[in-house]
């Protein structure tokens, strides 16, 4: 293809999204297709991969395609294993996309569709992508060492330190919130609890089957285990309306986050192939089919947009979770636009199987934008729906009220219609006994996926069963988060005490596992009670408190990405990851500040402690809920002291950075990199 | 490229992308010491993918 013509194919594909993106930003009054959506953010994308990641991988970084990577170098068919770029990209995609970025911008879409989609296409182009690829990039340097093992590399001892510990925070609190989704879409709902109590034994039925009778046989065992996943979504319906088996399936919360602990203390216990492998490689597959699926849906149905560009809630009063669009709408959308958890990921399995260095910028970048696209479309999903059921869905009782009548003359007072039978006939036409207070994000996106489904494929009858098919695709991958995440969670405190108790780090004894197991569930378990208890839904506290938390980590990250580029020689393009750093900075560190001390009990746990105890001290309080009180009392001021340790710790590796930026722009300090030895790469182009 | 070699194709990557092919590969590309058995090999790939986060939020 001449220049030319690709210079204007280029500047085609440039002038459309800008038109998609200046519509959706500029018009109002007029409703917008949830196409302009996928048009907009698809052009930019393409835009970014080809120009601003080719700048990044050329000028940056300088891949060499000659350079041997580890999985060549070090090749032994287990851990290090040249695979194709595109396998590799399929397998960090399944890795880093799970219910963040379907979750967190169904949560965001309170302040209008505007604010979160900006926000999901410029982070990711500028942010998220940048740092998934630049990690990637330094683990493939140096034979796929983890962050941590990074930062003590190339920043210092205190700085890997500090590294751990945030990972070990940020999965605690993640776990925690995540499961907090589950509680919140599972609870009341016999349908749903079933569906996805099913999903156990059919886990444990092909472990069985892969551990003793087809070893490895991965393909085939999920083809069963979807089959019968899909048999027990069925027949979920059926429980549902059957009086002997539906009050066994309809659970509290509490009762369900009990489940849960319990659940998440045998994944981690148990053989990892009887539950844990099982489940993680029927979730993958559903993950991908689904993802795919819904974005043919959208343009096939193109729906259009009900939500306003911008909420009166930019202000802060908003019903889903307190807070102004600044600094929130950036905590809340941390997975889409930019998550340090990636980071992990990157410098994980994923540098172990490129056969090229050059297969860094598809997989690091592209994957990214890949998840940034599931983040836009669980936006189109959930903005789809119609305001007033969509803050119907996702405002605590505590706020607009118990009953269909309160919460529609509430919602409807904030200049958003809604009628109480139209949450009723709502409730009926996806077989829950009602959708009201149902907060937390999961039961609002299955709601808007099942539209989108059920006008491809079926028709209005077929909503109930398309709504708990959403439910069960986000149910069970977070299920396998949690499974996975505690696991992990273990082995970092077993490492951790085994330091003082050299016997704990034995992770094949019983009374290591069990107690280090009991450590991790029990921490994540604390902070899930916690949410389950809290009248505010739980969602208002901890989903920020995770965002603050993950996007803390990706400072951390792009910290450690800066100073090795500063040490390359490169400080020239030092912008491409501090410019992420500084925004990530003072978007976290204000939220952290707000969380702690804003006047706002809404907001402010501190406040929020304050205004219990007054109550408490005003005789208020019923004699009866005084105990609780005084436990939520509690609760605000753990989750304001947890706040102020993660703002510390970024504050503490920015010094501990900056000092050794300094040292080695002064000339004090000589910069030496810890990359493994260039070896030329046997393989000419083309092959293998 | 012909239908029926892009399927081909198509499902070779999907094996490998799923673990299906782990073993095949592992057979293929293992160097000196003894081979594991598939079912050992199974379940030694399992434990080495689940001491490190493999799944994010």
């Amino acid at each position: 293809m001449s220049r030319l013509v690709s210079s204007l194919l280029w500047l085609g594909v440039a002038l459309l999204g800008a038109g998609a993106l200046g519509a959706i930003a500029l018009g109002r009054g007029e409703p917008v297709n949830g196409v302009f959506f996928v048009v907009g953010a698809g052009c930019t994308y393409l835009v970014a991969y080809r120009f601003y990641s080719a700048f990044l991988a050329a000028k940056v970084l300088s891949l060499d395609a000659t350079r041997a990577t580890p999985a060549e170098r070090l090749d032994d068919g287990r851990d290090f294993v040249p695979t194709n770029r595109w396998v590799v990209l399929g397998h960090h995609f399944a890795a880093i996309a799970g219910p963040g970025p379907l979750v967190g911008p169904t949560l965001a879409a309170q302040f209008g569709y505007l604010p979160g989609t900006l926000w999901l296409v410029a982070g990711a182009v500028l942010g998220g992508c940048v740092q998934d690829f630049v990690i990637l990039f330094f683990s493939l340097r140096r034979d796929g060492r983890s962050l941590g093992q990074i930062a003590r590399d190339e920043v210092g001892r205190r700085a890997g330190l500090l590294t751990m510990v945030s990972v070990l925070a940020i999965m605690v609190i993640l776990l925690a919130v995540i499961a907090l989704v589950f509680v919140n879409a599972l609870k009341d709902s016999p349908w749903g609890a079933f569906t996805i109590a099913a999903t156990i034994p059919i886990a444990m039925l092909m472990g069985l089957y892969m551990r003793f009778w087809r070893a490895g046989r991965v393909m085939e065992v999920s083809a069963i285990g979807f089959a019968l996943i899909l048999a027990a979504v069925v027949a979920g319906q059926w429980v549902s309306r059957s009086p002997e088996w539906a009050p066994v399936f309809t659970l509290t919360g509490t009762a369900l986050a009990a489940a849960v602990i319990v659940y998440g203390f045998a994944a981690s216990a148990l053989p990892v192939w009887l539950l844990l492998a099982p489940r993680d490689y029927l979730s993958a597959f559903i993950k991908v089919g689904v993802v795919l699926a819904l974005g043919a849906g959208i343009v096939l149905v193109r729906p259009t947009i009900q939500m306003p560009a911008l909420t009166r809630f930019v202000d802060g009063t908003g019903p889903v979770f307190a807070g102004t669009v600044f600094p929130f709408c950036f905590i809340t959308i941390a997975c889409g636009a930019i998550s340090g958890f990636h980071a992990l990921i990157s410098s994980g399995t994923t540098p172990k199987l490129l056969t090229r260095e050059s297969d860094a910028r598809l997989v690091g970048y592209g994957s990214m934008l890949m998840e940034s696209f599931v983040g836009v479309m669980a936006m189109v999903a959930a903005c789809a729906l119609e305001p007033g059921v969509y803050f119907g869905i996702n405002s605590p009782a505590g706020i607009v009220g118990a009953t269909a009548e309160q919460a529609a003359a509430t919602i409807s007072g904030w200049g958003f219609p809604l009628d109480p039978t139209t949450m009723h006939q709502l409730a009926q036409s996806v077989g829950e006994e009602t959708l009201l207070n149902r907060t937390g994000g999961a039961p609002s996106l299955a709601v808007g996926m099942a539209h989108i489904f059920s006008r491809s494929l079926g028709g209005e009858r077929l909503l109930g069963i398309w709504y708990h098919f959403a439910i069960m695709f986000e149910a069970l991958f977070i299920l396998t988060v949690l499974d996975a995440g505690t696991r992990v969670g273990r082995f970092m405190v077993q490492e951790l005490m085994g330091r003082a108790f050299p016997r704990m780090a034995r992770t094949g004894t019983w009374t290591s596992t069990l107690v280090t197991s009991g450590i991790i569930v029990g921490a994540w378990g604390y902070f899930l009670y916690q949410g389950v208890l809290d009248p505010l839904g739980g969602i208002n506290s901890l989903w920020p408190l995770f965002g603050i938390s993950n996007q803390i980590l990706a400072s951390v990250a792009l910290v450690v990405a800066t100073t090795i580029l500063i040490k390359m020689g490169r400080r020239r393009y030092v912008w491409v990851t501090l410019v992420p750093t500084a925004w990530l900075v003072v978007v976290t560190l204000t939220g952290s500040w707000q969380k702690m001390f804003h006047e706002d009990p809404r907001i402010g746990f501190l406040a929020q402690a304050r205004t219990l105890e007054q109550q408490i001290g005003d005789g208020r309080v019923p004699e009866a809920k005084v105990a609780d009180t005084r436990r939520l009392v509690f609760n605000n001021r753990l989750d304001a002291a947890v706040t102020g340790f993660f703002a510390l710790l970024i504050l503490a590796l920015l010094v501990e950075a900056a000092v050794e930026w300094y040292r080695i722009a002064a000339g004090r300090k000589s910069a030496p990199l810890t990359e493994s030895p260039y070896v030329r790469t046997k393989w000419v182009e083309g092959s293998p | 490229m012909t239908v029926r070699a892009l399927l081909c194709v198509f499902w070779r990557h999907l094996r490998e992308w799923s673990g299906d092919a782990a073993y095949e590969t592992y057979v293929t590309r293992a160097r000196g010491g003894e081979l594991l058995g598939r079912q050992a090999f199974y379940l030694d790939s399992l434990s080495r993918r689940y001491r490190h986060p493999t799944r994010c939020c």
